[in-house]
């Protein structure tokens, strides 16, 4: 290596200021970090840096590549990098091309091979650290490098490139292990001489952050798929790692998870605690703590939770000052719907709340909740909290549907009423004329096809709002508009879509049935109360056809052909009856949405087993 | 807007970057008697319309690239090219009228200019593209590393500070083409994205429609189909985006969230609505039906994004035959390119192209055809309004009574307000008082004069253009005529004819070409007759290049049956023998470009071919036609040839010998002794010409019609045929003796059945290059003869014994020309003089006439 004439007095100097240089852009940087006055004087001091290091990094790439200048010029692009990426919060295709140019630098100042242009970065790493041995100087600048070069292929899901620099760089390539976790733990960087240049963020910090980070993302993925054990030793490695409180308070929900799914309630709930002492993130544990009540059945602890998660999420999250580093977050992927460290905005936590009281028969409350979320979704102006339920929850109408449901449970069909305007007044320049077909919508967007259910069921909670109020009238007519409308569909099956759109239409198809009976018993219970039986016998046979094997519609029709004094269709039916409830229950009941639901439970008889009881000694 | 008139205030003109204005990005912005524009450079200044002067002007760090006004609070946000977003609190607008009434009057048009520091910046951020501000909420539009990323953030200016903004939402757009540039750079192209806001009729109505020109309230059945259930319910605004690219997205802006713990899926939360395939420079909502009823308040119910080539996208709200709701997207096309665009009352288009500024109605287009199946046309018409090389574009808000007013910035950085009137006679009052009517003949009067220099200057835009058509179609025609006869006459002319004239102490060659026009065309403007003279080289330099002179003439009219002549120097006397023979090549020329000039088209409309070229025939001056014949000639030649001819230096040589040595015979006898002149002949035979020559010169003995026919274009030849000749002297060019000398002969051995009767015909001369020139001369006559004869006769009987034998003669001869030629610049001196000397007695054998022309 020709520590040449070249690298004389003059040259040295220079070197000597531009690190200087260098160094004072690292202490301002770092002075950013601690000082958390005001975010856009931040801002500024960090783009700042940003400016002066590529400045500086431009400056340095002019010069031919020789070893004593190659350290300064790695640790400047180490910090740049490293700032770049904390600034931006991830790693680009720009930071590929950084870390490209400098192996290429390294390999230029070693004058051994010329690199080809079509290296990737896999070649142009072997071909670096084969020759980096003749480059003592040069080791710890190319291991910090390398640290970087970790975290973004840790961050791409690059896994094979990172084992494979990570036995390169512990010099074990024949029989070392393929465990990345032990690969990390085993790589010692060698230490910085006392006169290097600053760095932000060393190699050694890198390598915790890498282990910390690999730890928790292996241990989120497990949990995933579900191999329970091994994510839990995963989860335990990333707690006992260096990570900060936030960090913490992901890997012990993420913990709780883990153990709840394991069926360890006491331990998960020990770790919950833990995380919820933790620190300013409240959000997953307290929902991870409602799933888990859930799941012990202590519906009080589990409403509690989801309280206390709903006000957590109304706090903003305290935003700290910013980190000028790579942090573990950075190198974790988005949460996934089913992850635990995903809870979900205000609203939707709102939602998750409310219909849990719906389901578990607190109408009074769920109907305040219900409230409360339509106003902060119609009213609210911040999307952070009042983002709608996305697309796993239900939509917008639906939402709607259940606040009406939920208001009539609670006994307040005025309110229903109100609500069940509101949504025709928004959804009604949606529906078609013509009679309607199940045909696929194309944009992507199903809501034509769904536009008539959401109405005819609105129709449907109406009527029922009326017959709260007892304006038997009123209510007939709203369940016939509704009968109406859902008999203008025509099952049109002539092409077959895609698979979910199959689902989806299968599902629609179960609701369309349901809401026709739940249409067709209400309208005829109202009959019945008005005492036009022969009326009602004809929805309820109608229902009975709707929906054939449904024991409501049966029950409803048996009770008016007593009545009506028609003793052997009676017993007939009451026999198919029998013979039904001697069969196990094979069918079990289909996810229907939740407004629907609460709806079938209110024309459920309410005697169904005295009144067999009462065929069978009459007969 | 048939009936539309107009009035154009020129309020004032501000400094212009270099490249004008259209080269950055102009904006305009009229809020009530105040107008901020940007003029594309890092000024943004403030005019006060009542004041008619500029009131402040501000300086930002970068090129400007948008500005709006924060209403409420009196406020100017700009986005700086590389900067990011500043916030600046304009000053009270009666402080600076009363500064206004205080400044002296030089100031006038540069008022103060207040920098504008960083610390006004409230989103420091190089990626910014683009911003439009929300009811309490700023939507922003960065480039990332390769896709498209909009912002959501909360109010930066909500304090009495602005501060930085708290971002609530974030999206990047996942379909979209990475973006053009590096990161960080802006877009290589002129286009940035453009943003509008449409929000859905709330059924409420406590909420007032949004004051921001960018944002549209629009028709809940459209709104629906566009963007789906839960926006409609939610009420939430929705960020329609137009990209450089041609993409059309859409963000339904409630479901966007940053947290960490509830992370958008940008496929759920970005649509692409349509793809324009070019620049989105316009979107925005039009109301296209008519308003149900009178008072009420009318939502837009169609949605129209403008393309910068001028593609026009409306989307609207229909129904399929089953009845379901479906978004019908309708195509159609304005005249591009459109440079800056604003939306009018209802369903009107302001759009400025670099020759106009034009308005559009999409409306009538929809309801005039079936109105069950509206559809725009497939090109709409826009009407002009007449004002040219507009760059940006804002229409003021006003009621529906009220004139529409536009204001404009010209490309020359003059702001212009416009005002429309919609309907002329509800504009006019019915009886107005003097002082309004004096204003109002005045507002007239210039209009008149202002149309009336437009009406003249299109006039005379038609006239050229109208002579332009003309002059193509008669290029047309002559080009037609002239390539429909190859073979007959054709219907244009060249001829040329030589003569010696006298310059000055010299005489020269000249030829005369003559262009004839016997077509039915004339020839215009943007022909040339193009005349070349290639010259041969001299005998001693066979390879050396022939030099080559073009002399183009224009020809400005040529009128049916009308000549026009030229007259050519072939060169001086000495020179011009030398030349011999010299070829002239007769082309006409036309050039497109010339013949279309006058009408000032379109730069793309212009041919990109020159023109086409047509040639008219090539013509030989040879020694032949070159030769004066002071013996016979007219006396004023005679006398020319010895007042310039100079003294034959051999001549003047031998009379000095002869003096000397005082030898008898005179230098006649010397120089046929000492030199004797050369000779070349050719035989023809007697039955061959008399056959060729019979049609021209019957009755006229065969020698003295061969004579006349050798001299046909010399000017002598009438002299010829009067004195029936069959031998000339003649003067070379050069001044030597030339004599042709025609007899008939009796060629022997050659036919089968007898002697052959044959003319020959002898050059003689003292200089060898004249009886090579004049010889060569006889020879091209021949052969053009030959092939006249060469045509239909029976070849005739020939001893082909005698003919072997004679061409193998040649043949020898040759050989040895080719050997000696070949030896002759190897040797030295004395052996080359030799060697020329044999060389030169082979010539003389192989001009000796053994063969016979038959």
């Amino acid at each position: 290596m020709s520590q040449a004439p070249l690298d004389s007095a003059p040259r040295s100097s220079h070197l000597d200021l531009w690190r200087e240089q260098s160094d004072q852009l690292v202490r301002q940087a770092k002075q950013v970090t601690r000082n958390s006055d005001a975010l856009r004087t931040q801002q500024q001091l960090a783009q700042d840096a940003l400016h002066g290091l590529r400045e500086l990094l431009h400056r340095l790439r002019g010069l031919p590549a020789t070893v004593s200048l190659l350290p300064l010029e790695l640790t400047v692009m180490c910090n740049l990098i490293t700032l770049k990426v904390s600034h931006t919060q991830g790693f680009s295709e720009d930071q590929a091309q950084d870390i490209h140019q400098g192996l290429k630098r390294v390999l230029e100042a070693s004058e051994r091979l010329e690199p080809r242009l079509d290296y990737g970065l896999r070649e142009l790493w072997d071909s670096v650290l084969r020759c980096s041995s003749l480059l003592p100087e040069l080791l710890p600048a190319l291991h910090h490098l390398a640290g970087l070069q970790a975290a973004l292929w840790l961050s791409t899901d690059h896994l094979g490139d990172l084992v494979w620099l990570l036995q390169m760089l512990n010099g074990s390539q024949s029989e070392a292990s393929e465990d990345l976790l032990l690969l990390l733990k085993s790589w010692s960087p060698p230490p910085e001489g006392l006169d290097a240049p600053v760095s932000l963020q060393d190699a050694r910090g890198l390598r915790d952050v890498l282990l910390t980070a690999y730890a928790l993302r292996q241990g989120l993925q497990e949990l995933t798929i579900g191999s329970l054990p091994r994510a839990l030793s995963s989860l335990q490695e990333a707690a006992c790692g260096l990570c900060s409180r936030p960090v913490l308070v992901q890997v012990y929900t993420a913990l709780g998870a883990c153990l709840r799914k394991m069926g360890s309630p006491q331990r998960a709930l020990l770790y919950l605690a833990e995380a919820l002492k933790g620190g300013s993130i409240w959000g997953p544990p307290l929902l991870e703590a409602s799933r888990l009540y859930r799941q012990l059945g202590d519906t009080a602890a589990e409403l509690e939770s989801l309280g206390l998660l709903v006000e957590a999420l109304c706090v903003p999250q305290s935003s700290e000052a910013p980190q000028l580093l790579i942090e573990v977050e950075l190198l974790l992927p988005t949460p996934g719907p089913d992850s635990p460290l995903r809870c979900g905005t205000q609203s939707q936590a709102k939602h998750l709340l409310a219909s849990r009281c719906l389901q578990t028969g607190r109408a009074k409350a769920a109907a305040e909740h219900y409230l409360d979320l339509l106003a902060l979704l119609l009213n609210g102006w911040e999307p952070r909290l009042s983002a709608p339920p996305g697309p796993p929850g239900p939509c917008m109408p639906e939402v709607f549907l259940e606040t009406a449901a939920a208001l009539i449970q609670a006994k307040r069909a005025q309110d229903a009423l109100t609500v069940c305007e509101e949504l025709l007044a928004r959804t009604s320049s949606l529906l078609p004329k013509m009679p309607w077909m199940w045909e696929e919508a194309r944009n992507g967007a199903q809501q034509p096809i769904q536009c008539p259910l959401w109405v005819s069921a609105t129709y449907l909670l109406q009527g029922q709002a009326w017959v709260q109020l007892r304006a038997p009238k009123e209510a007939v007519s709203e369940f016939s508009r509704c009968l109406e409308l859902l008999f203008r569909a025509t099952a049109e099956d002539k092409e077959q879509g895609a698979a979910s759109s199959c689902e989806q239409r299968c599902r629609t198809d179960v609701v369309l049935q349901r809401l026709r009976l739940a249409a067709l018993i209400s309208r005829g219970q109202e009959w019945v109360a008005s005492g036009q039986d022969t009326r009602a016998l004809q929805d309820f046979l109608l229902s009975v056809q709707v929906c054939p094997g449904d024991q409501d519609a049966s029950f409803h029709l048996l009770q008016t052909l007593r009545r009506l004094g028609r003793r052997d269709e009676a017993t007939a039916l009451w026999c198919r009856l029998e013979a039904q409830t001697q069969l196990p229950q094979g069918d079990t009941p289909r996810s229907l949405p939740l407004y629907l639901e609460t709806c079938l439970s209110w024309i459920r008889p309410p005697d169904r087993d005295t009144l067999l009881e009462e065929f069978r000694t009459s007969l | 807007m048939a009936g539309a008139a107009r009035r154009v205030d020129y309020l004032a003109a501000f400094r212009c970057p270099a490249g004008g204005l259209a080269a950055g990005r102009p904006r305009v912005l009229g809020v009530g008697a105040e107008v901020f524009l940007a003029t594309g450079g890092e000024l943004v200044y403030v005019y006060d319309r009542e004041a008619r002067r500029p009131s402040a002007a501000y300086a930002f760090p970068g090129q400007v690239w948008h500005v709006e006004l924060l209403v409420p609070r009196r406020a100017l946000c700009v986005l700086c090219a590389r900067s990011g977003l500043f916030c600046v609190p304009l000053a009270a607008r009666s402080r600076s009228v009363s500064r206004a009434e205080d400044d002296s009057k030089d100031s006038e048009l540069s008022p103060s200019v207040t920098p504008v520091g960083r610390d006004a910046c409230v989103l420091p951020d190089a990626t910014l593209c683009a911003f439009t501000l929300l009811d309490n909420m700023l939507v922003t539009v960065a480039q990332g590393p390769a896709t498209w990323k909009m912002q959501l953030w909360e109010q930066p200016w909500a304090g009495l500070e602005p501060r930085p903004g708290t971002q609530i939402g974030e999206v990047a757009f996942p379909a979209s083409a990475p973006p053009a540039g590096g990161p960080g750079e802006p877009p290589a192209t002129c286009f940035l994205p453009v943003l509008c806001c449409v929000s859905p009729p709330d059924p409420r109505a406590s909420r007032s429609p949004l004051g921001s020109p960018g944002s549209f309230l629009l028709h809940g059945a459209l709104f629906g189909l566009l963007f789906g259930a839960d926006a409609t319910l939610l009420g939430s605004p929705v960020v329609l985006c137009g990209f450089p690219d041609g993409q059309l997205c859409c963000v339904v802006l409630k479901t966007l969230v940053t947290s960490r713990t509830a992370p958008g899926d940008p496929r759920t939360l970005v649509r692409l609505l349509h793809h324009l395939e070019e620049p989105v420079v316009l979107i925005g909502a039009l109301r296209m039906e008519p308003q149900p009823q009178e008072g009420m308040h009318s939502h837009a119910d169609c949605l129209v994004a403008l393309g910068h080539h001028g593609r026009v996208l409306a989307i609207k709200a229909g129904r399929d035959q089953a009845g379901n709701p479906v978004p019908e997207l309708q195509e159609s096309r304005l005249p591009g390119p459109v440079l800056c665009a604003a939306w009018g009352r209802d369903s009107r288009i302001y759009h400025g192209t670099p020759s106009d500024l034009c308005v559009v109605d999409l409306a009538p287009g929809v309801v005039s055809t079936d109105p069950m199946k509206p559809s725009l046309p497939p090109l709409l018409c826009p009407a002009s309004l007449r004002v040219c090389g507009v760059t940006a574009l804002s229409v003021s808000p006003g009621a529906p009574e009220e004139d529409t007013e536009l204001l404009a910035l010209s490309a020359k950085g003059r702001l212009l307000a416009c005002s429309l009137a919609l309907d002329p006679t509800v504009a006019c009052p019915a009886r107005m008082e003097a002082a309004l009517a004096s204003r109002k003949i005045q507002d007239l009067l210039s209009a008149i004069s202002n149309v009336s220099e437009r009406v003249s200057s299109l006039k005379k835009a038609v006239d050229q253009r109208n002579q332009a058509l003309t002059r193509l179609h008669e290029a047309l025609d002559v080009s037609c005529a002239l390539l429909s006869h190859q073979r007959g006459p054709r219907p244009i002319v060249c001829s040329t004819s030589t003569a010696w004239s006298c310059r000055g102490l010299h005489e020269e060659l000249t030829a005369t070409c003559r262009l004839q026009n016997r077509s039915g065309y004339s020839l215009g403007p943007g022909w040339t007759w193009c005349l070349q003279v290639l010259a041969s080289s001299h005998a001693c330099q066979l390879d050396a290049a022939a030099a080559s002179t073009t002399y183009t003439v224009p020809v400005q009219q040529l009128a049916p049956g009308a000549q026009r002549e030229v007259t050519l120097s072939l060169g001086s006397s000495e020179d011009a023998g030398a030349n011999l023979p010299t070829t002239i090549s007769c082309a006409l020329s036309c050039s497109l470009r010339e013949v279309m000039g006058g009408a000032r088209l379109p730069p793309d409309l212009l041919p990109t071919q020159e023109g086409t070229c047509l040639p008219l025939g090539v013509h030989t001056v040879d020694l032949l036609q070159c030769l004066r014949f002071p013996g016979l000639a007219t006396p004023n030649t005679q006398a020319a040839r010895r007042a310039v001819s100079p003294a034959d230096p051999v001549d003047t040589f031998l009379r000095a010998c002869q003096e000397q040595r005082s030898e008898p015979g005179g230098s006649a006898a010397l120089r046929a002794k000492y030199l004797p002149p050369s000779v070349a002949s050719v035989r023809v035979s007697a039955e061959l010409l008399r056959a060729a020559l019979e049609a021209v010169h019957a009755g006229v003995p065969l020698c003295c019609a061969t004579l006349q026919w050798l001299l046909a274009n010399n000017a002598t030849v009438d002299v010829v045929r009067a004195q029936a000749l069959t031998s000339v002297q003649g003067v070379a060019p050069d001044g030597a003796d030339v004599r042709l000398t025609i007899h008939e002969v009796t060629v022997p051995d050659l036919g089968p059945t007898g002697p052959i009767q044959a003319v020959e015909i002898q050059v003689e001369s003292t200089s060898l290059a004249n009886v090579g020139q004049a010889h060569h001369a006889v020879i091209c006559r021949m052969q053009t003869l030959v092939e006249q004869a060469a045509q239909g006769s029976r070849p005739p009987d020939l001893r082909v014994q005698r003919l072997r034998q004679i061409h193998a003669d040649h043949e020898v001869l040759l050989r040895e020309v080719q050997a000696l030629r070949e030896r002759l610049p190897l040797e030295d001196e004395a052996s080359a003089r030799a060697t020329a000397k044999q060389l030169l007695e082979v010539y003389r054998q192989l001009r000796s006439p053994s063969l016979v022309l038959l």
